[in-house]
């Protein structure tokens, strides 16, 4: 689940950005025909609800419903007791209670009389909404949205800023302590500034990065930061005693590419937001180096 | 497989839902999804969607893929059920040649009863639970924020080798109806905070709930808390092979309504008087009065009787539990108590 601090800030996100984005989904809403938009959400498939309406649901799912006319409707599968913080912290005004989801669904689309629905992704909504969705009548169309704009890049870039200013200050602190130990104090210092979600993956020089271990950190080791600040993730990957000639494989281009712009952070393939590594062997170890980069080009 | 006349089953994980993935292969991936394919026959095939977990699985008795189009996966298996279909895409279903069945709900009953190793794992979590519970008391302070303290109970259960951590936190007065991720409130000398942490060791989360009063307790405070300890208690007395989940939530809602607090143990203030622990937090059955789930012995479930009540808003006290033969064992350490930072 969500354990850091998840928000709003105005000043960063201004209500008119996020007026600009439910136009486009209209705007998409209207050539497909539709008079609804459909978002499904749920912790780690958030990126798309949280790009239109600054809601994440913090352990749960939710459905996002987007009328052509009028405002955007939750229904949620959390406690009605949460619902102030909700609206505190999403442009939500109208949250149904639904820990059943298509049935409180197929409800609202009676009462408004939509016979069609428009849903982002829909090949990739999770089978048990899929299907009684499917069965349930209703003319289904896939609706694409971007969930880039220059307002997100903004975010993404700080969040990427954030994992590189605290990397460089406390690699030097990860030598001689356990994979744990190191964790832990990166835990301390992304949460502390407002880190959402953090995934931490070490190297201490044999293998990939991979979850922290009771191991001690070595001179020669990487780590892979995966940070998300207020929903946009930025990825960062650094060694600690690296050679030139790795930051220079890195200049170079090539590697290995994921996606940073869909819901998670480690999905391999392109677009143009995404995370790229480099790997090189320096005096025995393997050392990584990698960054968020928009079109090829760190961030 | 063989009572079903399933000729194999696939076990699907992705990154929020691991557990049906990591009961049969305890990776904790970190690509999106995995997939592990058991024959009837005992043949094991593995997909996973990062060259790094692929990395990882070197070594192992089974095939391992790295499946970047992971509809492939399905499509190559083929395989007569799925556990975890429920969360899996669609178009992952529907690149299974036939239409498999649903094996979520029969992988969840053989996850229910524990192994001896999955306990004594469980019971490492639990440790882990109470050290964390008690780094919280000692850190909290009256002008730290929510968030801040999160960072710091997350820091030292990461510290001391938790996967992950299920925490959710509150703090205030009779304002205060219910948990939720930290805010930048700031903590305040009057205030109940209450918090339920539950820190995964080696798959296996484990959990303590407990409230803590900053400051001097109000006697309203003391009396709320003595209706959720009795509740507990209640729970605890009962709880044995044989007895239902419905049965361990009327024991718990029958101390409120002896104080005249009944309505309080309704969805409007509360969830569940307790649930199933395991690889998922929340794992099913839920303690509630209409579910007639029946424990047996080696499950591992937490009794928590949290609700908001109006003497002093919302509280939280639980425990993680192992059922034994004649009863429960309390498997947290952590004192029973209403806390108090002064």
């Amino acid at each position: 689940m969500k354990r850091g601090l998840i928000t709003w800030d105005r000043a960063e996100l201004p209500r008119s950005v996020f007026d600009t984005r439910l136009a486009n989904a209209r705007a998409a809403m209207a050539a497909a025909g539709v008079p609804a938009l459909l978002v499904y959400t749920d912790i780690w498939r958030a990126n798309q609800g949280r790009f239109l309406t600054n809601f994440m649901p913090y352990w749960n799912r939710s459905l996002a419903v987007i009328p052509s006319e009028g405002a955007p409707v939750l229904l949620c599968g959390l406690s009605p007791r949460v619902y102030p913080w909700i609206e505190s912290v999403t442009l939500f005004e109208e949250i149904r209670p639904a820990s059943k989801l298509v049935p409180t669904l197929l409800k609202l689309c009676e009462e408004r009389g939509w016979q069609a629905l428009g849903v982002l992704d829909l090949a990739r909504v999770p089978h048990e909404v899929h299907a009684p969705l499917a069965a349930a009548g209703l003319a289904l169309k896939d609706v694409r949205l971007t969930t880039i704009d220059e307002a997100a890049l903004a975010m993404h870039r700080r969040a990427a800023e954030l994992a590189r200013n605290i990397l460089g200050d406390v690699l030097p602190a990860g030598v001689g302590i356990t994979g744990h130990q190191f964790a832990g104090r990166l835990e301390r210092l992304f949460r502390r500034e407002g880190a959402e979600d953090l995934v931490i993956l070490l190297s201490a020089g044999a293998t990939a990065p991979l979850p922290a271990t009771a191991a001690e950190l070595p001179v020669a080791y990487s780590v892979s930061i995966a940070v998300e600040y207020r929903a946009h993730w930025a990825r960062v990957t650094r060694a600690h005693a690296a050679p030139p000639a790795l930051e220079a494989a890195f200049a170079a281009g090539g590697g290995v590419i994921e996606n940073l712009s869909g819901p998670y952070p480690y999905e391999l393939g392109s677009g143009p937001l995404t995370a790229r590594h480099v790997e090189i062997t320096h005096a025995g170890a393997r050392l990584f180096h990698g960054d968020t980069c928009w079109q090829g080009v760190p961030l | 497989m063989e009572e079903r006349g399933w000729d194999s089953i696939l076990l699907y994980g992705h990154a929020w839902r691991k557990e049906c993935f990591r009961c049969l292969v305890n990776l904790n991936f970190t690509g999106p999804y995995a997939a592990a394919c058991l024959t009837r026959s005992g043949d094991l095939t593995i997909a996973v969607s990062h060259p790094w977990d692929d990395e990882a699985l070197s070594g192992i008795d089974a095939t391992v893929t790295l499946e970047p189009d992971f509809a492939a996966a399905f499509a190559r298996a083929n395989p007569s059920a799925i556990a975890g279909m429920e969360f899996a895409e669609q178009h992952f279903v529907d690149a299974c040649p036939r239409h498999p069945a649903s094996a979520t709900d029969h992988v969840e009953e053989l996850r229910r009863v524990k192994t001896a190793e999955e306990i004594a794992i469980l019971r490492r979590a639990t440790a882990l639970a109470d050290r964390g519970y008690r780094h919280f008391a000692e850190v909290i302070e009256p002008g730290m924020r929510e968030f801040e303290l999160v960072a710091e109970v997350e820091a030292f259960l990461k510290e001391n080798g938790a996967e992950h951590n299920f925490m959710l936190i509150a703090s205030g007065g009779t304002e205060v109806v219910g948990m939720k991720p930290p805010t930048e409130r700031v903590l305040q000398l009057g205030d109940a905070v209450t918090t339920e942490l539950t820190p995964q060791v080696d798959g296996y989360y484990a959990q303590i709930c407990r409230t803590l009063i900053l400051g001097e307790p109000s006697a309203k405070q003391r009396e709320a808390f003595a209706i959720f300890q009795e509740a507990q208690q209640a729970a605890l007395a009962m709880l044995r092979p044989g007895v239902t989940a419905a049965d361990a939530a009327r024991a718990q809602n029958d101390v409120f309504r002896k104080y005249g607090y009944g309505e309080y143990t309704g969805s409007k203030y509360t969830r569940v008087r307790g649930h199933c622990l395991g690889l998922f937090p929340d794992e099913t059955p839920h303690i509630l009065e209409d579910v007639d789930y029946v424990f047996k012995k080696d499950m591992v479930i937490v009794a928590h009787p949290n609700t908001y009540l109006p003497l002093a808003g919302y509280m939280v006290y639980g425990d993680s539990l192992l059922i034994t033969d004649t009863g429960v064992e309390v498997l947290n350490s952590t004192a029973k108590e209403l806390f108090v930072k002064l």
